[in-house]
């Protein structure tokens, strides 16, 4: 593995990890923008942005975009979240060029108004899809609360009422003030040619003007607030727990990564033997999100109705006892096993790497090789774990639940 | 591509086969367990989903606990998948921890405790993760389609049947667990770092214990009605739609994979153009090429909101039947590419090829090479592929649909 860089004048920074034993390639387009970077009133901005990203160019048209892409066999996508939009595409070595010209291409869009009302339906009907999943419609709520109006909590879709009043003009002021090159960076991972790669993206992007953006960052608390909505049509109970965690800048991140394996991995951690073995609950995991100078610990469970009460009481005890008693050498030990088999697992495909390279480029403005990061793992001792959790209290948490009405 | 197939045979008949990956340090491996929904006995449907909790729940000298700890310890993360045919349980893993994982899911197999106290709540979640299931339509409505369409049992619900899970007691679970988990007609798979000598030494001593045991045979029924609805109080009409198509073994297998891919491969393929960017219908529409050993389908999911769900089945349906009218050259140019290019890129991934070399042989009875899967996609041409539309065309088709509303079909 070689790691490759070029900071182009605009500010675009032009990334690579090179690993010649790879059969494929990987092409990502990562720019810092998400739903946190909206106002109320453009809120589901940045995702309906990423979709009108595939609507194409002045001279390309939508279909022929997709026609392109398709031509080379790629496996392409884009996703939003909160804190960034991400654009990528793995693909055969020889492939690779023609996609990231054309990925290149897309970054500098048409954004017409015709495809702006067609795929306004398009993102009405996503919007629809997650109304039929309780569980990420009480994750998107529970994150709204949590942050109690901080940006963080814009739901990244938007409601259908904020997409139906967001115009066509206010998408593309918006594009104009996010994707400029210095809050964007274009990373490649796998089995390529660096100088012809980097000769491409030099030429296709040396010409976007520069541009200052910034996003408001600030550690935040939680508002600690809990809420519970009823839907008729529903069974289960959709519990979701967010609490206090670090940032993705914090070195401390990887000890947070891991006290969330040792609460809430899917299997063998203190939720899975107190909640799942037992079957008082049918799911129960805490995940650590580190996010752009905050972060948040954030718990998915689901149950019945009627165990609600012996859930939450267990749950509670169990986020008590981590921060009273803290966690033993055993279960570290564990969780660091199962935390470094993933990392290896993970990073043996381009595509696994480009996420990697691309977010801690993202985030801490540098490369990390995989044994960095095996290294920062292996490193955490039971004492960091302690003292974090008893800093960050993962008793005092937000709560949102749906869940079926209770006079059934 | 020139990966070499490692292949032994076990006294009891038990099939090893492994694929070894130069560029990974990980291991993936994978049981295939002749347990899975459609073999089981009639009245017990879900009992293959409280056999893969149970066995977990304890082995050989361990309890539940330490067994899980064990796993842990190895920094093991499992798979457990309930199919039709097969209840198929595997890891992947760092390669340095291989023999040691080989020794407990030993342990699972052959010695699982199955304790009276652990079943209840291996039940239990059986049954809760049943009822969850309406609160994801979308997957109901997938479950429902493969029960209708495919001939009985073949599509018999992987995730149970409320009453039959509920009649279940730990005596009759176990009595099913001990005549599915047939050596004899087990597949093991193997992908990524290790020896396969070693690897075969191990597996004797471990498994090559019991006599040969013949297989059980499914005795297939007709399929059930075409249409179905499912009443949900949603915000979308989920809809799920299939109609058959070739097997694997079949010679025109490649050409129903191009034909499918056309319509639903990438982005420019005919669903996606005519029903999301053509008319903004919908948000997830797809269709994927679905088979079992018996018989084989493309299966189709659209999720959309009730005012547009009988505009979206017959923009579906009429892509379906022009199909056969003509194709380009330049959509079959796209579709052989992106078959090529996700071969090549599952090729990467142990735990991708652990199961597609185990899926491969029980299909199939040998494992097809990556460069014979290349060839034989590079080998279809328009007119290959419309010759076999025109002989085998997309129509006779099973939906289900849940959602505030039905639809009707044409």
């Amino acid at each position: 593995m070689e790691f490759k860089k070029k900071i182009l004048e605009n500010g675009l920074s032009i990334i690579g990890e090179l690993n010649s034993s790879a059969k494929s390639a990987a092409v990502g387009f990562f720019v810092k923008t998400g739903s946190r970077d909206e106002s109320k009133d453009i809120n589901g901005a940045s995702h309906f942005l990423e979709h009108m990203l595939f609507k194409g160019t002045e001279k390309l048209s939508a279909i022929e975009v997709n026609e392109s892409f398709d031509r080379t066999g790629a496996q392409f996508n884009a996703f939003t979240s909160e804190e960034m939009t991400v654009f990528y595409a793995a693909v055969l070595p020889e492939y690779l060029a023609e996609v990231t010209n054309l990925w290149i291409e897309l970054m500098r869009p048409a954004l017409r108004d015709s495809d702006f009302n067609i795929e306004k339906n398009v993102i009405k009907e996503e919007i629809a899809m997650y109304k039929d999943l309780p569980e990420f419609d009480a994750a998107d709520k529970c994150r709204s609360l949590y942050f109690d109006g901080h940006p963080c909590g814009n739901s990244v879709l938007g409601s259908e009422e904020s997409v139906d009043k967001l115009s066509a003009e206010q998408m593309r002021a918006y594009f104009k003030s996010r994707y400029v090159p210095d809050n964007m960076v274009a990373v490649f991972a796998g089995n390529f040619d660096w100088e012809q790669i980097c000769n491409l993206a030099e030429k296709g992007c040396g010409n976007w003007q520069r541009k200052e953006t910034g996003r408001i960052t600030e550690d935040f608390e939680g508002s600690k607030k809990k809420e519970r909505t009823e839907k008729p049509n529903i069974n289960r109970e959709h519990i979701c727990l967010m609490s206090r965690a670090v940032s993705a800048q914090d070195k401390r991140r990887f000890s947070a990564y891991i006290l969330a394996t040792i609460i809430g991995d899917n299997v063998g951690s203190r939720f899975f033997w107190e909640l799942v073995d037992k079957a008082l609950a049918e799911t129960a995991t805490m995940q650590y999100a580190g996010m752009d100078g905050t972060g948040i610990f954030h718990s998915q469970i689901q149950c019945s109705s009627e165990n609600i009460g012996l859930v939450m009481d267990t749950v509670n005890n169990i986020f008590s006892d981590v921060t009273e008693k803290g966690v033993s050498v055993d279960e570290l030990v564990k969780a660091k096993n199962k935390v470094l088999s993933a990392l290896v697992i993970k990073n043996e495909v381009p595509t696994g790497r480009l996420a990697d390279v691309g977010f801690n480029w993202m985030y801490l403005g540098r490369y990390r090789r995989v044994a960095d990061d095996i290294d920062a793992i292996k490193s955490v001792t039971v004492k960091e774990v302690c003292s974090l959790v008893k800093e960050l209290k993962p008793t005092e948490y937000t709560q949102f639940s749906i869940g079926p009405a209770k006079t059934r | 591509m020139a990966e070499k197939l490692d292949k032994h045979i076990l006294k009891n008949g038990m099939v090893l086969l492994g694929e070894r990956m130069e560029a990974v340090e990980s291991v993936s491996f994978g049981f295939m367990l002749p347990a899975g929904a459609a073999r089981l006995p009639e009245g017990v449907c879900g009992a293959a989903n409280i056999i893969a909790d149970w066995i977990f729940r304890g082995a050989s000298d361990k309890s539940s606990r330490q067994l899980g700890d064990a796993l842990d310890g190895l920094g093991l993360h499992r798979s457990i998948s309930v199919g039709s045919s097969h209840l198929v349980i595997g890891a992947s893993l760092v390669a340095g921890n291989l023999s040691e994982a080989l020794n407990l899911y030993a342990d699972i197999i052959l010695r699982a405790g199955l304790e009276d106290e652990q079943f209840e709540p291996a039940k239990q979640l059986a049954i809760d993760g049943l009822l969850s299931l309406d609160d994801n339509p979308r997957q109901k409505v997938m479950l429902k389609l493969q029960e209708q369409f495919y001939p009985k049992p073949l599509g018999r619900s992987t995730a149970g049947d409320i009453k039959e899970l509920k009649s279940l007691t730990a005596e009759k679970t176990r009595q099913i667990t001990k005549d599915n988990f047939n050596l004899s007609q087990t597949i093991f798979s193997i992908a990524g770092k290790y020896d396969f000598e070693k690897v075969v030494k191990q597996m004797e001593k471990l498994f090559e214990l019991d006599s040969k045991q013949a297989a059980g045979t499914i005795k297939l029924k007709p399929k059930a009605a075409k249409y179905t609805h499912i009443p949900h109080d949603g915000a979308q009409v989920h809809i799920g739609l299939m109609t058959s198509t070739v097997k694997p073994a079949d010679e025109n297998y490649y050409n129903a994979r191009v034909a499918i891919s056309v319509l639903s491969g990438g982005m420019s393929s005919r669903l996606f153009t005519q029903v999301r960017e053509k008319r903004g219908l919908c948000y997830a529409i797809g269709a994927r090429y679905h088979s079992l050993k018996e018989a084989a389908g493309v299966m189709c999911y659209a999720g959309t909101t009730t005012q547009k769900a009988q505009q979206t089945l017959d923009v579906i349906i009429a892509e379906f039947n022009r199909l056969k009218e003509g194709i380009n050259e330049e959509e079959i140019e796209r579709a052989r590419a992106g078959l090529k290019n996700a071969l090549i890129l599952q090729s990467e991934s142990s735990s991708s090829r652990a199961g597609g070399i185990g899926g491969d042989y029980y299909t199939l009875g040998r494992v097809r090479s990556l460069d014979e899967i290349k060839t034989k996609i590079e080998e279809t041409t328009v007119d290959s592929v419309l010759e076999f539309l025109r002989s085998n065309a997309f129509e006779d088709f099973t939906v289900v649909t849940i959602g505030p509303q039905e639809v009707k079909m044409k």
